[in-house]
């Protein structure tokens, strides 16, 4: 320290302070950059590895396409796709159709023991699929909705629907009465009041739920792997956690898989950042 | 005069009745939906726990089956195992803190650098954990370090013994979690008064002072989120790396509760007992849910 300042630096305090901050700065930058490559880490896993063949990876050396050439073939991942963009479809929808209506009633028409109610259903937040699981695979199964998707769609929208009841909730109680009022004495009656007033403002929520739900749907397993009893009909997730838990498939291959799974929840993730970090505050962030 | 209020009171009592008919109407699809799919499940687990059950026919037992359940050595495993990963919890909080209280000193690309760290929040844990295999394989990515830090002779192989796989899965969960809870601390630091900090430190409070007596008291409540966040997820969020990683082994050394109850209902065919178990988990969240509640409850 004492050989790299200049001796005038006593005299001037202030310049010393500016080249420890600047010193800082610099320092502070390169841990950030060791953070990044930590978080970076699965993701060059995933292209390094699924740009091997399946000597190559063994050995440890080498690059090819094979694994990407063969992927369609190895692993039915257009379909699989195809089945998560289903079932997070309908099942977003679903989850919206029940919840903005039940959580504008719970803010704005409130009903006898609707403060229980809501509060019950908030609760039900809480309840985790495995403490429950055994009833609710007789029930589905009994139902005989194992076959299609109908089955994981309802027990994704039951799980999906507590938050989302929630968040419309919170975020009607912000909006004023009169403004819907208004609506409901200009003759709108309440499903039209519902439809061109209350679903415009609540577009901010509804972006929301669809992008928690969007990234917790896709990604998710344990419904898929039990509720859809067609392995024509698998969601991607499972398809690749069936293939990795089978230890048979080529390891290039699956990574291959892993980039494609996770490519859609990444695209929705870095577009709409701010609302999933809305939601995950909501109810304390006010 | 009379009259003319009763007159004006009868309408206005309709719209108000019409209006809590639209409310329950309203709220009935999500009602209906949640009390069929988990309220019902929950009372029927608690009678199928009493019963023998293999999905098909259900044989009344009593509550020996209880008994027996806590006779059972794999559920005080799980249970074992579930509290060791508890120690991974102040690492899921304290790296996400440190990282956000990074991330708000603004250094030039922090908004980049903020995406790329919650980038992986995006990803499927069963990914992440397909990620996390190959890091702890033998010739994965931790030995590769090991070896270029001079431990040439050092081979791990974290996943295939009993002693070091819980080790693995409660790092790759601290990894998993590091997204989420660093998001919310942000969120949290953002919302800091920064005149507040500096005031302090023209006083001439030290950095650790300032973190001590007025951040890290602003944080208290986004903390105590993260906490019931992160518990909650080691509780019944493990399954899909469980799947993949060591499918509970080797032997029960990473079978959970969530997992314990996946195993002794599908692999076994042990439906009843695995209700009871799945009885046992609901417990053990509704301990931390109590906490959320009064959480949320405490805002209004």
């Amino acid at each position: 320290m004492s050989l790299d300042t200049p001796p005038v630096a006593p005299e001037v305090p202030a310049d010393r302070r500016a080249r420890a901050r600047r010193v800082g700065r610099g320092a502070l930058f390169l841990v950030m950059i060791g953070v990044a490559v930590v978080m970076l880490y699965p993701f060059w896993v995933m292209i390094v590895d699924s740009l091997k063949s399946e000597n190559q990876f063994l050995s440890g050396h080498g690059f090819s396409w094979a694994s990407w050439r063969t992927l369609t073939s190895t692993i039915p991942i257009a379909q699989e796709v195809v089945s998560s963009t289903i079932i997070c479809a309908v099942s977003i929808l679903l989850i919206l159709l029940v919840g903005l209506p039940a959580g504008f009633a719970f803010a704005k028409l409130r009903f006898r023991a609707s403060g229980v109610i809501f509060l019950a259903i908030v609760s039900a937040m809480m309840v985790p699929l495995q403490a429950i699981l055994m009833p609710e695979f007789v029930n589905i199964t009994r139902l005989g909705l194992t076959g299609g998707y109908t089955g994981a769609v309802l027990v994704y929208a039951a799980l999906g629907t507590p938050f989302s009841v929630f968040l419309f909730a919170t975020y009607f109680r912000g909006v004023p009465d009169e403004l819907i009022e208004a609506g409901i004495v200009d003759g709108l009656g309440y499903v039209g009041a519902l439809w061109r007033l209350v679903v415009p403002i609540a577009i901010p929520a509804i972006a929301t739920v669809t992008v928690l739900q969007f990234i917790q749907i896709w990604d998710d397993l344990l419904v898929g792997l039990l509720f859809i009893q067609n392995t024509s009909e698998r969601p991607i997730t499972v398809g690749l956690a069936v293939l990795a838990a089978g230890r048979t498939t080529s390891i290039p291959a699956l990574m291959a898989g892993s980039l494609v799974s996770a490519l859609p929840a990444m695209i929705v993730y870095l577009i709409f950042q701010r609302y999933l970090v809305k939601g995950l505050t909501m109810g304390i962030d006010r | 005069m009379t009259g003319t209020t009763v007159g004006a009171r009868a309408p206005r009592l309709t719209l108000r009745r019409r209006r809590q008919l639209a409310g329950a109407l309203f709220a009935l699809p999500a009602v209906a939906l949640v009390a069929g799919l988990i309220a019902v499940p929950i009372g029927q687990a608690i009678y199928y726990s009493f019963t023998q059950w293999d999905g098909l026919t259900s044989t009344w037992i009593g509550p020996s089956t209880w008994t027996q359940a806590f006779h059972n050595p794999n559920l005080w495993t799980a249970l074992e195992n579930n509290a060791w990963l508890l120690l991974a919890v102040p690492f899921a909080l304290g790296l996400p803190l440190l990282i956000a209280m990074l991330l708000h000193q603004r250094v030039i690309g922090w908004k980049i650098f903020r995406s790329i760290y919650f980038l992986p929040t995006a990803i499927s844990w069963v990914v992440l954990g397909l990620v996390a295999e190959r890091f702890f394989a033998f010739q994965g990515t931790l030995n590769s370090l090991l070896h270029f830090f001079g431990l040439t002779h050092v081979n791990t192989n974290m996943l295939g013994y009993e002693s070091t796989a819980l080790s693995a899965l409660g790092i790759t969960f601290v990894f998993t979690m590091i997204g989420t809870n660093t998001m919310l601390f942000l969120t949290g630091l953002a919302t800091l008064d920064t005149s507040l900090e500096e005031a302090a430190r023209i006083d001439g409070a030290g950095r650790w002072r300032i973190f001590r007596h007025i951040t890290l008291p602003h944080l208290s409540r986004f903390i105590q989120l993260a906490f019931v966040m992160t518990v909650i997820a080691l509780f019944s969020a493990l399954f899909s790396l469980i799947f993949v990683m060591t499918g509970g082994g080797p032997g029960y050394a990473t079978t959970t509760m969530e997992f314990l109850i996946y195993q002794t209902g599908f692999a076994q065919g042990d439906f009843g007992t695995a209700a009871l178990y799945g009885l046992i988990l609901f417990v053990l969240t509704a301990i931390v849910g109590i906490v959320q509640l009064r959480l949320i409850g405490s805002d209004e």
